[in-house]
C-alpha cells in the first residue's frame, strides 16, 4: 500500500452487435463498393454496472452512418444516453483478406494516437472529452460467407516512465460518510441530467464542509484556483477491484500535460442498479512525471492498445451466416414449418426419413412439376427429373415450374428448366435433371439407334437403383413399361399417376420379386380362370390383357396432345405424394397391404390414415374410389415370367420387347389366353346389352 | 375489455400490462436491472403497430465455466503489431460469459405476448441453438421435449429483422386461461389485465431460467398461481 507499483490498466473489451455488421454489409453493397476510405464511426460505452463483469465498448447499427452523405455531420452528433456514451472512432474496411492482414498496424495506431494528442494539446478535450477514448477498427467483410474479420485498437498514449500507483482503494473507504453521501447524490444528478449523462470524464470537487460537486473538464483551471480537494473522475468500464479501466490512461496523459499535475487523484466511477456504487468504485493516486520530450511541439507519444484475442495478438472473426445468409434462413424456416406439423399435429412424423428419401420423377410435365413442388413441401431434398422434351409455349399454364422465359428461343430442355425453377423456390433442394427418352415397346429401334437406346436403358437402370422412390408421370401408357419392369426387378417403390380427360388413377406398384425369391408365388387354378398372385399388389399393367403398344401414331392432333381438365393434374399429383408419405411411414413400407376406406367406427391403425393401393377418381362426378388389385401372373411388366426373363437376358430382352410387342404377349401367355377367350362362346340374351367398360 | 376467459390480450391491454410489469419489477427490487419499453410506432414495412412497442431486458449475464476454443487463424508477432506494455493488464480470460437479451413482444396473430431472446458470446458472436439449450436450466430441456405448450423455435424478430429464439406462443392462451381462472371472479377487469404479464412471466421466466423476484407473483387472493401451472403442464 505504501509502495508504489506500476499502475496496470485493464484493457477495453469490444462487443459488436449484429446490426453493425448488417449495416456495414449494406453500406458496402450500396455505397462504398470497393472504396477503402476510412469511415467515421461511433462506439458506445457506459460505466461498469456489475460486480463480476466489465462493461464493453459497443458497436451497434447506429455506430455507422446510414449513408455516407450524413457522415461528416453525424458522428459527433450521435446522441448518447446514460448507458451509451458516444466515442468517436474510425473504421478501416478492406476489400480482401490479404489487404486486411497486410495493414500496417503500427502506423494506424500512431495515426489515431496523433489525433488524440493534438486534441489534448489544442484544448479540444476540454470541450468534448469523449475524444480521449478515440478508437479504431480494421475489418474485412466476406459477404459470400457472411463472416467478418475485425480488430479493435484503443490507442493509449504511453507515459515514459510509466505511471505509478501509490494508493488504490474503494471509494467508500476514501470518502467519509458525509462526503460519500454527497458524492453519491452529485453523481446520480450528473447521471440523470441529459446534458451530462453521456459525458464520461469530469472533475470531483470536495469542499471543506464535505459538499461534493461534479464539474466538466473545461472548469479545471477555476477549480484548481479555488483550492478545494480535487479528484479526476471518469466512467470506469472495468469491474476489477485492483485495476482501473483503460480510459484512465489517456486521461492521465491529458491531466499531466495540460493541467501540469504530477500527483493525480482519480475516481473510477462504477454503478449498480443505475446508482453510484461507492464500494465498487475506486479512488487512487497516480504518480506521473512530465517528460521533457512533451515540451517539444513536434513530439507525439507512442501508443499501445491493439485488443488481444484471449491473451494473443490476433484479430477476431464473427460468423453470421445463420442469421444473414438468406439461403440458410429459407432452410431453417422450411424446417420449422415441418417441425410445427410434427409438434402440433403428428408426433410420429419422421422428418429425418423424409429428408433422406431420394425421389426420381420420370416426366416433368403437368404431373412432374406438381409432384416436385409437393415433395419439396414435405421436406424431400433430393429430386431428380427425367424428360426428353423442351418447354413449349402452352406449358407454363399447366406445368407449374415453367415461365415464359423458359419457352423462348425454341424452349429450354424441360429437365434443366425444372431444376432451375426448383432451386429458385428453395435453394436447399438437391435437384438434378436428365434429358433422354424412355425406351418404349411398340416404337421399334432402328439399327443405328440401338446403341443410343441401350445407353438410355442403362441410364434409367442406374437412376432407378440410386433412388428410393420412382414416380411414373409420363404421358403415354407404353413409356411406363420399362420403368415398371426395372422397379419390380430392383424392388424399388414405384408410384404411378395417369390422367384421362376427366379421370385419374394414382397407384403404388406392388413389391418386387427378389433375386433369390424363386417361388414368387403364383398359382394357376385348374378351373381355367387364371389365378392372381395372392399377396403382391398389382402394377399399372396388371389389369391389361394387351401389351403396351404404340399409342401415339395414327391419332388426330387432339388425341396426340394429352388433353385433360386442368384440375386433374394437381389432384393426382398431390395424391401421389401423400400416398408416398403414407408408405414411408408404414412399418411394412412397400409391402404393406392395400387398405380400403375404413368405416366410420374403425379408426385406421396408422396416424396418417389408411394406405390404399389405388385411387381412381372422376372430376365429372367429383368422386373418388379406393381399390385394391393383386398382381397378375401374366402381367407384361411385373410378372415373374417377365422379370426372370429380364434377369436372364437383360437389355437384349428389352430390345426384343421394344421391337416386337407381341413378344411380350407370347411370353406371358396372354396370346394363348386371348385365343381361349375368343373361342369361349357366351350366349348373350338379346335384350341384355351391357356395356363393357374399358379400364383405363 | 379483457378476454381473460380465453387467455388472450388486445394490443392496448398489452401496453397496459407491460407498464404494470415494469412497475412491479422495480418495486420488488429485482437483482436484474429494469425492463425498458421500446416504442415502435411502425413496423418495418410501414404498417402501424397497435401495441406501440415492446419490452426489453438486455445484457443479462450467464456465466460459463469453460473457455471456448478460440479459432485463431493467424497469430501476429509483437514486431508486427506492438510490444507488450508494462502498464497493460493481460487478462487470463478463463471463464467466458454469455450475454442474453430478452424482448417481450405482442403477437397480433396469437393475441398473446411472446418471449424473444438471443444469446451472444463475449465480443458479439451469436450463440447457436444448441449452445443456448446448454445454458437453460436442466429441468427446462426435459420440459421442452415433453410439453406441447412450450418449445423453442427460431423466428424473425418483428422489429429487428433478424432471427431470434422464441418460446412458441401457440399454447400460451390455453395455459394463461388456466392461470387466470382463479382470479377471474375475484378481480376487477383492470386488475386482471395488469396482472397478465406478471402471471405470464412467472411461467415463461422459469422455463428460460430468468430469475424473477419471488414476490413478483404474490397475489392478494390466494395461493400462488405457479402451482396451477405445474399441475397442468
Amino acid at each position: 500500500m505504501a509502495e508504489s507499483t506500476v499502475l496496470q490498466f485493464s484493457p477495453f473489451q469490444s462487443h459488436v452487435e449484429e446490426g453493425f455488421w448488417k449495416r456495414l454489409s449494406s453500406l458496402k453493397l450500396n455505397t462504398l463498393g470497393l472504396d477503402e476510405t476510412p469511415v467515421k464511426i461511433t462506439g458506445f460505452y457506459g460505466p461498469c454496472s456489475h460486480a463480476q463483469v466489465s462493461s464493453h465498448l459497443y458497436l451497434l447499427d447506429e455506430s455507422l452512418p446510414a449513408n455516407l452523405a450524413e457522415e461528416s455531420s453525424s458522428s459527433e452528433m450521435v446522441l448518447g444516453n446514460r448507458n451509451r456514451c458516444p466515442i468517436p472512432g474510425t473504421l478501416y474496411n478492406t476489400n480482401t483478406l490479404e489487404s486486411f492482414r497486410g495493414l500496417d498496424k503500427q502506423s494506424l495506431i500512431r495515426k489515431e494516437a496523433k489525433k488524440i494528442w493534438e486534441e489534448i494539446c489544442s484544448g479540444r478535450v476540454e470541450a468534448a472529452c469523449a475524444v480521449l477514448s478515440r478508437f479504431l477498427v480494421i475489418s474485412y467483410a466476406d459477404l459470400k460467407k457472411w463472416t467478418f474479420h475485425y480488430w479493435f485498437a484503443f490507442p493509449a498514449l504511453v507515459l515514459n516512465p510509466s505511471a505509478l500507483v501509490s494508493k488504490l482503494q474503494p471509494a467508500s473507504e476514501w470518502f467519509n460518510l458525509e462526503e460519500g453521501k454527497s458524492l453519491s447524490e452529485a453523481c446520480n444528478e450528473w447521471r440523470k441530467s441529459s446534458l451530462t449523462a453521456a459525458v464520461p470524464f469530469f472533475l470531483v470537487i470536495i469542499t471543506a464542509d464535505s459538499h461534493v460537486t461534479l464539474r466538466p473538464l473545461k472548469d479545471w483551471e477555476t477549480c484548481q484556483r479555488d483550492g478545494h480537494k480535487l479528484l479526476f473522475g471518469f466512467y470506469d468500464p472495468c469491474h476489477l477491484p485492483s485495476n482501473p479501466g483503460w480510459p484512465l490512461r489517456n486521461f492521465l496523459a491529458f491531466i499531466c500535460s495540460r493541467c501540469k499535475i504530477e500527483k493525480i487523484q482519480f475516481l473510477c466511477y462504477r454503478e449498480r442498479h443505475g446508482l453510484a456504487d461507492l464500494t465498487h468504485s475506486l479512488v487512487g493516486e497516480a504518480l506521473v512525471s512530465i517528460s521533457q520530450e512533451w515540451k517539444n511541439p513536434q513530439f507525439i507519444p507512442e501508443a499501445v492498445g491493439w485488443e488481444r484475442n484471449g491473451s494473443k495478438l490476433a484479430p477476431r472473426r464473427i460468423d453470421l451466416a445463420t442469421s444473414m445468409d438468406p439461403i440458410r434462413l429459407a432452410m431453417s424456416a422450411a424446417d420449422l414449418n415441418l417441425k410445427l406439423m410434427r409438434w402440433r399435429a403428428l408426433p410420429s412424423l419422421n422428418l429425418d426419413k423424409l429428408s433422406a428419401t431420394k425421389c426420381l420423377l420420370l416426366g416433368a410435365g403437368t404431373l412432374g412439376c406438381q409432384v416436385a413442388r409437393m415433395l419439396m413441401a414435405w421436406g424431400i431434398k433430393k429430386i431428380t427429373l427425367v424428360d426428353n422434351g423442351r418447354v413449349s409455349m402452352s406449358n407454363p399454364l399447366r406445368q407449374s415450374l415453367y415461365t415464359l422465359e423458359d419457352c423462348l428461343n425454341g424452349g429450354d430442355w424441360k429437365a434443366d428448366a425444372a431444376v432451375r425453377s426448383l432451386k429458385s423456390i428453395f435453394p436447399g433442394v438437391e435437384a438434378e435433371g436428365f434429358t433422354f427418352a424412355i425406351p418404349m415397346p411398340g416404337h421399334p429401334v432402328q439399327a443405328k439407334e440401338t446403341a443410343g437406346v441401350l445407353e438410355d436403358c442403362r441410364r434409367l437402370q442406374n437412376l432407378i437403383s440410386s433412388h428410393d422412390v420412382i414416380f411414373l408421370l409420363t404421358d403415354t401408357r407404353e413409356s411406363r413399361w420399362l420403368p415398371t419392369l426395372l422397379c419390380t426387378n430392383a424392388n424399388k417403390l414405384a408410384i404411378t399417376a395417369a390422367l384421362g380427360f376427366d379421370s385419374y388413377v394414382v397407384m403404388r406398384h406392388g413389391a418386387g420379386v427378389s433375386a433369390d425369391d424363386k417361388d414368387a408365388s403364383f398359382s394357376v387354378c385348374s378351373s381355367g380362370i387364371e389365378g392372381h398372385e395372392s399377396r403382391r399388389l398389382g402394377c399399372y399393367f396388371c389389369n391389361d390383357v394387351v401389351a403396351p403398344n404404340d399409342s401415339t401414331s395414327n391419332r388426330t392432333l387432339d388425341q396426340q396432345c394429352t388433353v385433360t381438365r386442368p384440375g386433374l393434374a394437381p389432384i393426382a399429383s398431390a395424391l401421389a405424394v401423400e400416398l408416398m408419405i403414407g408408405i414411408l411411414h408404414h412399418p411394412e413400407g412397400m409391402n404393406a397391404p392395400g387398405e380400403m376406406a375404413s368405416s366410420i367406427s374403425e379408426s385406421s391403425s396408422q396416424p396418417l390414415g389408411i394406405l390404399p393401393h389405388q385411387i381412381r377418381g372422376s372430376l365429372s362426378q367429383f368422386s373418388q374410389m379406393v381399390l385394391v388389385g393383386s398382381s397378375f401372373n401374366r402381367c407384361t411388366a411385373c410378372s415373374n415370367l417377365v422379370v426372370s426373363e429380364y434377369r436372364r437376358r437383360e437389355l437384349e430382352f428389352v430390345i426384343q420387347a421394344l421391337n416386337h410387342p407381341n413378344y411380350l404377349e407370347d411370353l406371358t401367355g396372354l396370346t394363348e389366353l386371348m385365343d381361349k377367350a375368343r373361342s369361349f362362346n357366351l350366349d348373350w340374351e338379346e335384350d341384355d346389352e351391357t356395356d363393357i367398360e374399358t379400364v383405363l | 375489455m379483457a378476454s381473460p376467459c380465453d387467455g388472450t390480450l388486445s394490443p392496448t391491454e398489452f401496453k397496459f400490462a407491460a407498464e404494470a410489469l415494469m412497475k412491479k419489477w422495480e418495486e420488488c427490487k429485482s437483482i436484474l436491472h429494469p425492463w425498458i419499453w421500446i416504442p415502435c410506432p411502425k413496423l418495418p414495412f410501414g404498417a402501424p403497430d397497435k401495441a406501440g412497442g415492446y419490452l426489453s431486458l438486455e445484457h443479462i449475464h450467464h456465466f460459463e465455466f469453460k473457455k471456448q476454443q478460440d479459432c485463431i487463424e493467424q497469430k501476429y508477432s509483437e514486431e508486427e503489431v506492438e510490444a507488450l506494455d508494462s502498464a497493460t493488464l493481460v487478462l487470463s480470460g478463463e471463464n467466458e460469459t454469455h450475454y442474453y437479451n430478452f424482448h417481450i413482444i405482442y403477437s397480433t396473430s396469437y393475441k398473446v405476448p411472446v418471449l424473444f431472446f438471443r444469446g451472444y458470446h463475449q465480443g458479439g458472436q451469436p450463440l447457436k441453438c444448441d449452445e443456448v439449450e446448454k445454458d437453460l436450466p436442466l429441468y427446462t430441456s426435459k420440459l421442452l421435449e415433453e410439453s406441447k405448450w412450450t418449445f423453442i423455435t427460431q423466428e424473425e424478430h418483428p422489429y429487428l429483422n433478424c432471427p431470434w429464439f422464441t418460446l412458441h406462443p401457440c399454447g400460451t392462451s390455453e395455459w394463461m386461461r388456466l392461470l387466470l381462472q382463479q382470479r377471474l371472479y375475484s378481480s376487477r377487469p383492470e386488475d386482471l389485465c395488469s396482472h397478465y404479464l406478471v402471471a405470464w412471466f412467472s411461467v415463461v421466466g422459469q422455463v428460460i431460467g430468468l430469475w424473477a423476484p419471488l414476490n413478483l407473483v404474490h397475489c392478494s387472493s390466494s395461493s400462488s398461481s405457479s402451482d396451477t401451472f405445474c399441475s397442468h403442464t
